[in-house]
């Protein structure tokens, strides 16, 4: 009988506490939104998993000695996964489009104010009782602004590590939402006379210049903002690889492999930070709306910044692009290809709206430097 | 600490941050350009090595039936509709 009673002691059903069911339906919630809906399935996949495995009493998993808890440790405790990521990322960019029209580095760094803005709002959330973000917790959140997980995490482990999990959650979220964002924003800030501007065609870029890009960039960050350099740096390392053309392996292997198996422990990490103490309190409500806030905002002023570039080119630059500006590569500039189209049936955006997404990749690692040189 | 200091500062690091997001990403638009007129094109030794393959070309170009290019045209941009 006793031997029957400690049984009974060690199940999960005896141990279950109300926020761990909780917390596993939050999982299983990003399993369906993985599986069914296509949000972000690479990312959302392993989140919703981890957040289970992280909620299971008694099983340990991320508590010193636990999978996840080494996991968590390891990559993103130490910042290798997001920067490891952003090594793939970089071996997948191709900077043509922006090389052949650098001031699409106007619309990226524009789109930024979404990070500030959200900043400013996440502290003046503060007002309301219940909220008590420092201004580390608001920087984190705010670069969800940004629109690019890796940076996201990367900053949120460094600033604000017992929000990482919901910060991690609202940025993968938001964007695969930003098809549904982004729209009614740009519809709403342009004419459509001025969203049916045709581009002029790109000039094709040399090899040399897409080369040197990576380490002008680099050069720049290390003169200029070092805090930004292990973000830019591996990006660097990655865009080098693809365009220097004489190490494929490596570069085959930072965009497949490497970034497909750090995805999975990454995905793992973020949901093992989804533990029901830190993720079941109104800060996380306040993080989903800041996170909506910044993606809007980033929006807004993006394309306000393409307003201004367009009045001053004398209508040869479509106010759509600004959209593009908040990073998701290359949802965004998807998003401006169809939204443009709408409007000209044969206006074809998307090589041109590639220049300000990546821009917005190079401005969202930016600012996170810029926050961890003034805040961290 | 009080909530008017907290949000100074914030003021404060939205202005810092975006001015030096715009200073950083303007500098890399004129590191951008300056390269983009010191290093010579790739297509350029190409063309200026056979001009008499491209005027041809350009010729032939020129024959080719408008209702092929209408046609061609149209199934592109079904092609990216559907993507």
């Amino acid at each position: 009988m006793d031997g029957l009673i400690t049984l009974w002691h060690d199940t999960g059903i005896y141990h279950f506490e109300w926020k761990q069911l909780v917390m596993m339906a939050v999982g299983a919630l990003l399993l369906f939104l993985a599986i069914v809906k296509k949000f972000e399935p690479l990312l959302l996949l392993p989140i919703g998993f981890g957040a289970i495995l992280a909620n299971i009493p008694n099983a340990g998993f991320t508590d010193p000695g636990g999978i996840l808890y080494y996991i968590y440790e390891i990559g993103i405790g130490s910042t290798v996964f997001p920067l490891l990521i952003f090594m793939g990322v970089g071996a997948m960019t191709d900077f043509g489009a922006l090389i052949a029209n650098p001031k699409m580095l106007f619309l990226g760094a524009a789109a930024q104010f979404g990070i500030f803005a959200t900043l400013f709002g996440a502290i003046a959330l503060n007002l309301i009782p219940g909220f008590e973000f420092t201004l580390q917790d608001a920087s984190a959140i705010a670069i969800i602004g940004g629109a690019d997980g890796p940076t996201a995490i990367f900053l949120a482990s460094k600033l604000a590590p017992d929000l990482l999990g919901a910060i991690a959650v609202a940025a993968y979220s938001y964007m695969a939402l930003v098809p549904l964002i982004q729209p009614p924003i740009m519809r709403a800030l342009t004419s459509e006379k001025e969203r049916a501007i045709q581009m002029e065609q790109l000039r094709p870029v040399s090899k040399a210049e897409k080369i040197l890009f990576p380490l002008l960039v680099l050069f720049a960050c290390i003169l200029f903002l070092p805090s930004a350099t292990p973000l830019v740096g591996m990006f660097c390392l990655g865009n080098l690889m693809r365009e220097s053309g004489v190490v494929d392996r490596l570069s085959g292997a930072a965009q497949n492999e490497i970034i497909n198996t750090v995805t999975i422990f990454l995905g793992l990490a973020v949901g093992s930070k989804l533990s029901a103490e830190a993720f079941l309190s109104v800060e996380t409500l306040g993080i989903l709306a800041l996170g909506a806030v910044a993606f809007s905002v980033g929006t807004g002023s993006g394309v306000m910044m393409a307003k201004v570039m367009s009045r001053l080119s004398g209508g040869k630059v479509n106010p759509l692009l600004g959209a593009a500006g908040v990073s998701a590569v290359p949802m965004a500039a998807r998003v401006v290809n169809k939204v443009g189209l709408e409007s000209n049936p044969q206006n074809f955006l998307l090589m041109h709206a590639m220049g300000p997404n990546v821009a917005g990749v190079l401005g969202s690692a930016v600012a996170a430097g810029v926050l961890l040189a003034l805040v961290g | 600490m009080d909530i008017s200091e907290l949000l100074l500062q914030a003021g404060n690091l939205m202005l810092v941050g975006m001015v030096s997001v715009f200073l950083f990403l303007g500098l890399l638009v004129l590191v951008v350009q300056s390269v983009a007129k010191l290093v010579p094109a790739d297509e350029l030794p190409v063309a200026s090595n056979k001009p008499t393959t491209q005027a041809p070309a350009a010729q032939a170009s020129n024959q080719v039936n408008p209702k092929l290019i209408a046609a061609i045209s149209t199934a592109v941009q079904q092609y990216r509709n559907n993507n």
